[in-house]
């Protein structure tokens, strides 16, 4: 009973204008240059504003080596990118908004690759903690070894050497 | 002590961004690893395959390495 009111509430809650949150990440064509960045993204967040969709969090694009080529249909030719500004945007945009700027990307030339998907407004990434060493409780204590007092000899005289070395042989 | 390195780190949600982290789900051929090898939850190991689905079309990860 409870279930079948949730899924109620949700149907009645999700008219195209209820709003969501996305991520969309991109490739910007490597030819582009830096200073001509700002422009590329600037036209990118126009489309997402102009759908009443606001920013939560953003990654400026930087150069990045891709793993693999990708290659695409320009025209006659095929073009092939190994590299790419790479950047993202998270927003919150209503639902019927996902397509107009899918759209937006599909025809913008610079954006060679996009990925537009549904996400949560938390931060998701991973802060992984430094690695913890393990205390180790010692069961063996080491002793230390009883220092060597150093004899300190005093000059022997050539008697006493032959006596004490006449000592040795003799027994 | 479980080698579930996302409980290890308190990782909630896994993002297609965080490459060196999804490359601890990769095998040396660049597929995914197991349930089995990866330790993880079944709800966690479908975010990490999500995500490391989207990294490999961005370009992020490779599909196969050699």
């Amino acid at each position: 009973m409870a279930d079948d009111a949730v899924i109620e509430m949700n149907e009645t809650d999700a008219p195209e204008t209820a709003l969501r949150i996305y991520e969309v990440g991109y490739h910007i064509n490597p030819d582009t240059k830096e200073e001509d960045l700002d422009k590329v993204v600037s036209t990118l967040r126009e489309a997402i504003e102009k759908t009443s969709g606001s920013f939560i969090a953003e990654g400026a694009p930087s150069l990045m080596k891709l793993t693999y080529p990708i290659s695409l249909r320009e025209g006659e030719k095929s073009v092939e990118y190994d590299r790419g500004y790479f950047g993202w945007i998270k927003f919150e945009a209503p639902i019927a908004a996902a397509q107009t700027i899918e759209a937006f990307l599909k025809q913008n030339k610079s954006f060679f690759r996009f990925l537009l998907f549904q996400t949560v407004r938390e931060d998701t990434r991973a802060k992984m903690k430094a690695p913890q060493l393990r205390e180790v409780k010692r069961t063996d204590v080491i002793k230390q070894a009883p220092r060597r007092v150093e004899e300190v000899s005093a000059p022997v005289s050539e008697e006493d050497l032959e006596k004490a070395l006449q000592d040795i042989t003799t027994e | 002590m479980s080698n579930n390195i996302l409980t290890q780190n308190d990782i909630q949600h896994v993002d297609y961004k965080d490459v060196d982290l999804l490359k601890q789900f990769i095998n040396p051929h660049g597929r995914i690893v197991g349930r089995g090898k990866s330790g993880l939850t079944a709800k966690q190991q479908r975010a990490v395959e999500a995500a490391i689905k989207r990294a490999r079309f961005m370009g992020l990860l490779p599909f196969i390495q050699k």
